[in-house]
């Protein structure tokens, strides 16, 4: 296997553990991982345009309460790894379009199937809550320190495991399509890219401005201002 | 009768990172919570039994937002402190404080660290990022992290100083006020973006750039209304329709 494939899957054991068993400090964030895989793949624009979207994507997506939302952490990895996969040995921008497209897709649905993954974590963990309980009572204080190295141990595994067969399968099944329908897809990417970078900005809006019209003027005041500051002030 | 030290605090402060790491349906952080603890109970609880029983008592169910736990922890430490030392314990009081707490620090903290600085660290990042530089990474992880390990690690002596009183009027007004500056300014932040979205670099994108951002933003603002679909379907969907669109043009 190669060197930044292997890299690539680790970076998704531990994005599966920021996300939520441990730290919670935002590595698991796309853009994040997203740039420290343009660093492994060397390849800084397909990796940043793809982390970009999907950045925006999950920036609203919140773990509050028992929710389990789409999983961005592996979606982020997976997405950006898929994308520069695809795109290495491919110089051609239309074609590096086209593996940032079937990138942001491939994250999307790592996403979706990542929260099914989280929920049967999470039963498991059920599971190993119940053991550690009775050894405490048993007066066996030791198994509430080995119930959570066990559980991190399953959640970096989770991760690996889940990132190794969400990338198998999308580099696999999506290098001929790459290749062979590379201006269809980056026709698809010009029209898809602005949207979703759109849909994903409008969610962080309304986040900040619940129902607040000064909000509301104040976005649409920044707007004009950096607008005519990009126009005007360019030479 | 022992007495919390600086170091069993800082000592629950290092394993909040662990919080949710047996995360589950039935006890949440419950588990998790007991493992933070565990430094002052064996501090305060010279007698196993005794020691085993409470910390027993403390995997029951728990929830709050995780980064501002640390102050909750703080509290219960101080709580059972006053506990260990009392002819009489009332171990019901530090339950039902405990509860109140966790669902107090929930309310805000969801605000403060899930619904706002999480965005606006993001939009921050991105905005770095369009030019395609490390720095935007840099940039999300260091606003994020500037408020969220703060926290982690002084809530818990702040907690333990003030106890239960530790989200009194002082500390909330501050929080609210914070939630409120950043979702001014992320409102601002995300007006910058949607500019240098269309003129990067004071060249303007072309037109179905400009249409399509605008389509993508009013989609957004519409899908921000419901709960169901989720975004994530939602922006599925739509990349399926703009493959679609350019398979058959």
């Amino acid at each position: 296997m190669n060197l930044p494939l292997l890299l690539t899957l680790l970076l998704g054991g531990l994005a599966a553990l920021d996300a939520t068993p441990v730290a919670q400090t935002m590595l698991a964030q796309p853009l994040v991982t997203g740039t420290l895989l343009a660093a492994i793949w060397g390849d800084w624009r397909v990796a940043l345009e793809t982390a970009i979207v999907l950045q925006l994507l999950a920036a609203s997506t919140v773990p509050i309460g028992a929710r389990t939302p789409a999983d961005y952490a592996t979606g982020g990895v997976v997405g950006v790894g898929t994308a520069v996969a695809l795109a290495a040995g491919r110089p051609f921008s239309f074609t590096q379009d086209a593996c940032a497209m079937l990138g942001v897709m491939s994250g999307l649905i790592a996403a979706l199937l990542g929260s099914a993954v989280l929920r049967w974590q999470r039963r498991l963990n059920e599971g190993l809550a119940r053991w550690c309980e009775s050894r405490l009572r048993a007066g066996e204080p030791r198994a509430l320190g080995e119930a959570h190295r066990a559980a991190v141990v399953l959640a970096f595994a989770l991760g690996v495991g889940f990132s190794a067969a969400c990338l198998g399968v999308a580099i696999a099944g999506l290098d001929r399509l790459a290749g062979g329908e590379s201006l269809r897809l980056a026709r698809a990417w010009r029209l898809a890219q602005p949207l979703w970078l759109g849909f994903g900005l409008a969610q962080i809006l309304h986040l900040f401005v619940q129902r607040r019209l000064s909000r509301v003027a104040v976005f649409g005041a920044a707007l004009i201002a950096a607008w005519l500051v990009l126009v005007v002030g360019s030479p | 009768m022992a007495s919390v030290s600086r170091s069993d605090l800082r000592r629950v402060a290092a394993r909040t990172w662990l919080l949710q790491a047996t995360w589950n349906y039935e006890r949440q952080q419950g588990l998790g919570w007991a493992w933070c603890l565990a430094p002052v109970l064996e501090r305060l609880y010279a007698d196993p039994g005794r020691r085993q029983q409470r910390l027993a008592e403390h995997t029951a169910f728990f929830n709050t937002q995780p980064t501002l736990a640390s102050l909750a922890l703080g509290a219960v430490a101080n709580l059972e402190e006053q506990q260990a030392r009392a002819a009489e314990p009332a171990y019901d009081g530090v339950a039902r404080v405990k509860m109140v707490l966790g669902s107090a620090l929930a309310a805000l903290g969801d605000r403060l660290l899930w619904f706002t600085l999480r965005p606006f660290a993001a939009c921050l990042g991105v905005l770095f990022a369009l030019g395609g530089s490390w720095t935007g990474a840099l940039a999300l992880w260091v606003c994020y992290n500037a408020v969220h390990l703060t926290l982690r690690a002084r809530g818990v002596a702040w907690g333990y100083r003030l106890g239960p009183a530790v989200l009194g009027q002082g500390l909330r007004e501050r929080l609210e006020r914070l939630i409120s500056l950043l979702s001014e300014f992320g409102a601002a932040l995300v007006g910058v973006v949607v500019a240098a979205l269309l003129v990067p670099g004071g060249e303007p994108q072309s037109l179905t750039f400009q249409v399509t951002l605008a389509g993508g933003l009013a989609l957004g603002l519409v899908a921000a209304q419901h709960a169901r679909p989720s975004p994530t379907h939602l922006a599925l969907g739509a990349g399926g329709l703009c493959l679609v669109a350019a398979w058959f043009r």
